[in-house]
């Protein structure tokens, strides 16, 4: 259950990271803020990445 | 001297121990894992500075789109027809394979040759990440032309990278091969996020209705900068295909097509080359454009894409700096014997000394030319001895089959290329092609003239 929803956090924050240039270049999000978004959203790869990573190992 | 030539050797082959057998058929890998080996190991931090490159260079944007598809295509078909049908047929490393036809002399020579290669291109690896780290210290990247380290400022940060990437790596080698599988998509992900959000800088509208009008007059607009020479479309096909030529025409990824269930698995390395290398190269010629054409990795990827974006260069050159540290390390500890850790700091600090100098990065496109014709003729050589030799009924392995310690036809082959090659009166891109057809031809008459 672990590895499902670290994949699927994980998977989200990488589809975050896309969305946000995406949004600043279509005007809907400022530069500051799409830098922050990408930020946390580049942290959370890192963090459930990792946790998803370790999860496949013990499989 | 021949009993120590002998003792490393021996040396050699227990460190390469592991992999002396062909790979059994239970061990045979599956498609999918291939293209997601291509696609992680294609985006390194290199790829900022190559694709800026490009730009800095005066490339049109037609030239660049139509070379690219044409170079990494070649080099896709590199991978397929040359490097994966021979390690399909013999399942070995080019170590072991490349030891049956040039005796464990040469063998030994190739791998220190490949062995200082790796270091210049961690140091390269090292600077690149350098950039990223000096912005936070307000330590400027040295200029284009600069040969030297251009301040203290930029020696303490490359030396204390350096430093960091070492003990990392002398730490944990697995575990930052872990760390690296989660990076790379990522890393994949900073070059397309940084290159979207440098559009508007450029003055591309929502609507994308001028995307191809600011790429040919903004971007690629044909113009190099000042000190650089131009390139024309030939060169954009000729680096992409020569940008990993010690790899496929080299036979080195031989250590992995062995796994490979069909030599058709070749073409698993377009999503090496096409997400992988195209992408970035456009992705950072974007960005560089956006600074106004400087080659500072850092600045561009921390102008693009803020505090992650420069994270994004300092892993990139942390985790391609990491395994080939590793591989410099384990070609170079059959010469001295030492433990891992002592040969990962030899050669993480002879790594570091030359992440100092500029030059190591500011020539990176030279460098890479450079570091695939050393080692192509070995390639050639190998080709010669696997499909030609059997046509034209030559013996097959008499380095191996005659104890040989140096097979000498083939050492005068490949440095008889190497010597031909620095004397070509043509642009150093495309004097590799030529150079692989005199190591071929060479070495098979060579061979030819001793047969029995």
């Amino acid at each position: 259950m672990n590895k499902i929803i670290y994949a699927f956090v994980s998977l989200l924050s990488l589809a975050a990271c896309i969305l946000s240039p995406l949004l600043y270049f279509l005007g809907k999000l400022t530069e500051e803020n799409y830098k922050l978004v990408f930020l946390i959203a580049s942290l959370a790869w890192f963090i459930f990445a990792t946790l998803w990573a370790r999860e496949r190992k013990k499989a | 001297m021949k009993n120590r030539l002998s003792s490393i050797t021996s040396r050699m082959d227990k460190l390469y121990e592991f992999d002396r057998e062909s790979v059994s058929q239970a061990k045979l890998q599956s498609g999918g894992k291939f293209a997601g080996l291509f696609a992680g190991e294609h985006v390194a931090a290199t790829e900022f500075v190559i694709g800026a490159f490009f730009v800095l260079h005066g490339v049109s944007a037609r030239d660049l789109l139509i070379g690219l598809l044409i170079g990494n295509l070649l080099a896709v078909l590199s991978w397929t027809f040359i490097c994966a049908p021979i390690a399909a047929r013999t399942r070995l490393t080019l170590y072991w394979y490349l030891r049956k036809i040039a005796g464990p002399g040469l063998t030994f020579i190739y791998n220190l040759a490949n062995a200082l290669l790796y270091c210049i291109l961690a140091g390269a690896m090292i600077a690149v990440s350098a950039t990223a780290v000096g912005l936070a210290f307000g330590v400027k990247t040295p200029s284009l032309n600069a040969v030297f380290p251009s301040s203290l400022g930029w020696v303490l940060i490359t030396l204390a990278i350096g430093i960091l990437f070492i003990i990392l790596a002398i730490l944990g080698f697995e575990k930052l091969s872990r760390f690296a599988e989660v990076c790379s998509p990522w890393i994949f992900v900073v070059f397309i996020a940084g290159a979207i959000a440098m559009l508007p800088r450029l003055g591309v509208h929502p609507r994308l209705d001028n995307l191809w009008e600011i790429a040919r007059t903004k971007i690629w607009n044909g113009i190099p900068i000042a000190g650089q020479d131009k390139f024309s479309i030939w060169h954009i096909i000729f680096f992409a295909w020569f940008c990993n030529l010690a790899m496929h025409v080299g036979l080195s990824d031989m250590a992995l097509f062995r796994y490979a269930k069909k030599w058709t698995y070749g073409l698993y390395s377009a999503f090496g080359m096409y997400p992988g290398h195209m992408l970035a190269w456009i992705c950072s010629g974007v960005m560089v454009a956006a600074v106004g054409r400087q080659m500072d990795p850092g600045l561009m990827a921390f102008e693009a894409a803020g505090l992650a974006g420069a994270a994004g260069v300092l892993f990139a050159g942390w985790t391609t700096a990491n395994p080939t540290l590793y591989r410099a390390g384990l070609a170079l500890q059959v010469i001295t014997n030492w433990p891992r850790w002592k040969i990962t700091l030899f050669a993480g600090l002879l790594t570091t000394f030359l992440s100092c100098f500029p030059v190591v990065f500011m020539k990176l496109l030279d460098y890479v030319a450079i570091y695939g014709l050393i080692l192509m003729p070995v390639g050639a050589i190998v080709f010669a001895e696997h499909w030609i030799f059997p046509l034209l009924k030559i013996e097959q392995y008499r380095a191996e089959k005659y104890n040989w310690l140096f097979n000498w036809r083939a050492s005068i082959s490949w440095f008889g290329t190497l010597a031909a090659c620095f004397f070509m009166p043509i642009h150093l891109f495309f004097r590799w092609l030529p150079g692989y057809f005199i190591a071929l031809v060479s070495y098979v008459l060579l061979m030819a003239l001793k047969r029995k």
